[in-house]
């Protein structure tokens, strides 16, 4: 007796394991895999989850439901390799995306590429990551080659070409200020009047701040993350650098923190970025109240960004036959997302993808936008200080 | 079975040998996909890690906090010979194996003269040093980290994916784990066990302490260098500073303590278990990083002496019973 409710046990096991196997193959899979350490993090990821469920609740994609496998990267590139290769292979998912950071893309491009999973990126900027020339990455940001030629010539023929940069160990900050130098160098021949880099989650940047006043600069860089530019923003007015002198930040500046944690000093800051909540389009107000009223925040890029990819997302999956085979089905989805052309959503400027894995195909937005802040705090604001498209080739 | 018991205990390397078979055959036995292969080969890379850190604190007990530094050195060792010389891991394994254990005497000079939580701020300085010192070089590939550091070749195969790389990854913990033991059980073992116990009663007892505490520190370092180079090259083979900070270290030593201190099998459980559980917990990421927090304190409340502490009372127990039976008889 004892035998046979085994043998039963095992059959109902098996069987309801095969059932729910029937069930989800069925289903199309998206995993995520990114940066959700801060409150803003966790709230890039409610996003994503919401958008699912709605699209769920709406009757999913041709009928299909969306599964949505979310893991957190810590800004890390082994957990990102790890989350990336239990997404590909364990979790089955169709595509990926991720991760915030460039550090964690970056490693996750060859798993991907691998598995043959296509990933789109909401956040990572460093030109490197579509440089790698895979065809299943597509970045739905600005890369940083178009970043640092914007920049650099906003500030060079708008500002001043004394400039001093201070930056952090962070790759995106690194690679913002060090590209800006070699932008300027190349371009106007002009040196930095000062560059230093600061050391890790170092709080006091008055030191530097001293340094680069005495050097006499139009401008001053600074780019860090969150928390430092912030820092030095404020202490910048401490050591009696004037208002004369321009700030330019990167586009962590966008983020919501940083003006509302800069107060005053951050009135004047330009950066460069994808989307500015200022943006008076019907689609970009409907969305900042949207994000104000359910998230509490005002967004910045990053929000928009993530916006913006599931956007696109959507209708590319709507176009793929899935015949249940993973392999052709997840080349299909490719095949799709690099089909979408002139995207037009909460970006700067539309986004494009073609087949080759190249830069030029996979670098969605080619359009940046400077940003000034006019107004800090809790309630602050933002202009457009000038919009540039640039050719799929420039800055490589 | 008392005959293989007998055979074991007499021949060792043949427990090991059986492991290995065993080890072998079970991605084509168990393994489903990929994803499985690659977290073995994280659980190995971390088996090498804490058993060489239980030899420093769990054998002789000496706290170190900063031993993710010298998993960097070998991680960047391996990295850089690779950048800069095109090694394979056939070269950087014992190269970044040398050089940590170098490291290691850095690390072991403190413990010459400090204690207890002096002993663990100096050894956490040390590895954040190393760590910020690799941020801030551009010879290191600062925070852009060393990308696409080869995967290495055997017979002609290229251990490129994570199931060829299960291959590489696990002769070396195994191969770890033997010398790991043989030390262990071995006269400088005892000696270590004695200088954990009272310094003072070792010296007297003729053991040079300052030379073992040396020896630990090398001998553990050498173990983290092996490990950073095998996790140098796991596919694919990118290192960054990122991955060797204080939470890393927190997380091999939740592994030492909950598998049990001084517990020769103790940093090889905890391993196990440690990044099972952490892959279990991805999905529930808000809580994680809680949820280990609170397994250390509830470890270290009502389980001192890790699941070791488990498995000695329970072969202790048997023994026991087994020798009252005998008595009674």
């Amino acid at each position: 007796m004892k035998k046979v409710k085994v043998i039963f046990s095992s059959l109902v096991f098996t069987a309801s394991l095969l059932m729910s196997t029937i069930a989800q193959a069925d289903n199309i899979k998206i995993g995520v895999s990114f940066r959700m350490l801060s409150d803003v993090g966790y709230k890039h990821g409610m996003l994503i989850e919401d958008t699912v469920k709605m699209w769920n609740s709406q009757g999913g994609i041709n009928g299909k439901k969306i599964d949505l496998t979310l893991y957190n990267d810590e800004c890390k590139s082994e957990k990102g390799v790890a989350n990336a290769t239990k997404l590909a292979y364990q979790d089955k998912v169709h595509v990926i995306i991720g991760s915030s950071c460039s550090s964690v893309t970056l490693p996750m491009v060859p798993v991907i590429t691998k598995a043959g999973v296509p990933q789109i990126i909401p956040h990572s900027t460093s030109s490197k990551i579509t440089m790698t020339g895979s065809e299943y990455i597509f970045r739905v940001p600005v890369s940083s080659r178009f970043y640092k030629i914007v920049q650099g010539k906003f500030t060079a023929e708008q500002q001043g070409k004394k400039i001093a940069y201070i930056y952090v160990p962070d790759q995106a900050s690194m690679v913002f200020a060090k590209e800006m130098i070699k932008y300027m160098k190349d371009e106007y021949g002009v040196d930095p009047v000062y560059q230093v880099q600061a050391g890790e989650k170092e709080t006091d940047f008055r030191s530097y701040l001293m340094k680069a006043k005495a050097a006499n600069p139009d401008v001053i860089v600074l780019s860090g993350l969150v928390d430092e530019t912030v820092r030095m923003l404020v202490q910048s007015y401490e050591v009696g650098i004037p208002k004369s002198v321009h700030r330019v930040a990167n586009s962590v500046a966008s983020k919501v923190e940083v003006p509302t944690n800069a107060g005053k000093a951050a009135v004047g800051v330009v950066y460069s970025a994808a989307f500015a909540a200022s943006d008076t389009r019907p689609i970009a107000k409907k969305f900042v109240k949207m994000v104000k009223s359910k998230y509490g925040v005002t967004p910045g890029h990053d929000f928009s960004q993530m916006q913006d990819l599931l956007d696109m997302l959507k209708p590319a999956l709507e176009q793929v036959n899935f015949t249940g085979n993973l392999a052709a089905d997840r080349n299909a989805v490719r095949d799709s997302i690099a089909g979408i052309r002139n995207f037009t959503g909460l970006a700067s400027g539309p986004i494009s993808f073609c087949a080759a894995g190249s830069p030029e195909c996979r670098d969605g937005n080619k359009t940046p936008v400077m940003i000034k802040y006019t107004r800090g705090g809790k309630n602050w604001k933002t202009a457009v200080a000038g919009t540039v498209t640039f050719k799929p080739s420039e800055g490589l | 079975m008392e005959k293989f018991k007998e055979i074991i205990r007499q021949y060792p390397f043949l427990g090991f040998i059986i492991a290995f078979f065993i080890l072998m055959a079970i991605p084509s036995i168990f393994f489903t996909d990929l994803y499985q292969s690659h977290l073995s080969s994280l659980i190995f890379i971390n088996i090498i890690v804490a058993a060489g850190l239980n030899i420093v604190k769990g054998y002789c007990g000496q706290v170190t906090v900063g031993h993710v530094g010298l998993y960097a050195v070998g991680s960047y060792t391996a990295g850089c010979m690779f950048m800069y010389l095109g090694a394979s891991l056939w070269i950087t394994l014992p190269v970044a194996i040398l050089v940590t254990g170098l490291f290691g005497v850095a690390f072991a000079i403190p413990s010459f003269r400090l204690e207890g939580p002096y002993l663990a701020l100096a050894t956490l300085g040390g590895g954040e040093a190393i760590r910020l010192f690799i941020e801030n070089g551009e010879f290191f590939g600062s925070t852009y980290g060393i990308s696409s550091i080869s995967q290495p070749e055997l017979f002609g195969i290229t251990f490129d994916t994570p199931d060829k790389y299960y291959y590489i990854s696990m002769p070396i913990m195994l191969i770890a784990i033997y010398f790991s033991f043989s030390v262990l059980r071995s006269s400088i073992g005892r000696a270590f066990m004695a200088v954990r116990e009272d310094p003072i009663s070792a010296a007297a007892s003729g053991i040079n302490v300052k030379k073992h505490k040396m020896l630990a520190f090398i001998l553990s370092a050498m173990f983290a260098g092996a490990a950073g180079a095998v996790y140098a090259h796991l596919p694919p083979g990118y290192i960054h500073p990122n991955n060797y900070t204080v939470i890393e270290m927190v997380t091999f030593l939740a592994m030492v303590v909950f598998g049990g201190l001084g517990h020769i099998w103790g940093g090889i459980i905890g391993a196990v278990i440690i990044t099972i559980v952490y892959d279990l917990t991805r999905p529930l990421y808000e809580y994680q990083l809680f949820i280990f927090g609170l397994t250390i304190v509830l470890t270290i409340l009502f389980m001192p002496k890790g699941i070791g502490g488990f498995i000695d009372k329970y072969f202790i127990d048997r023994r026991f019973k087994k020798k009252q039976g005998v008595a009674s008889k």
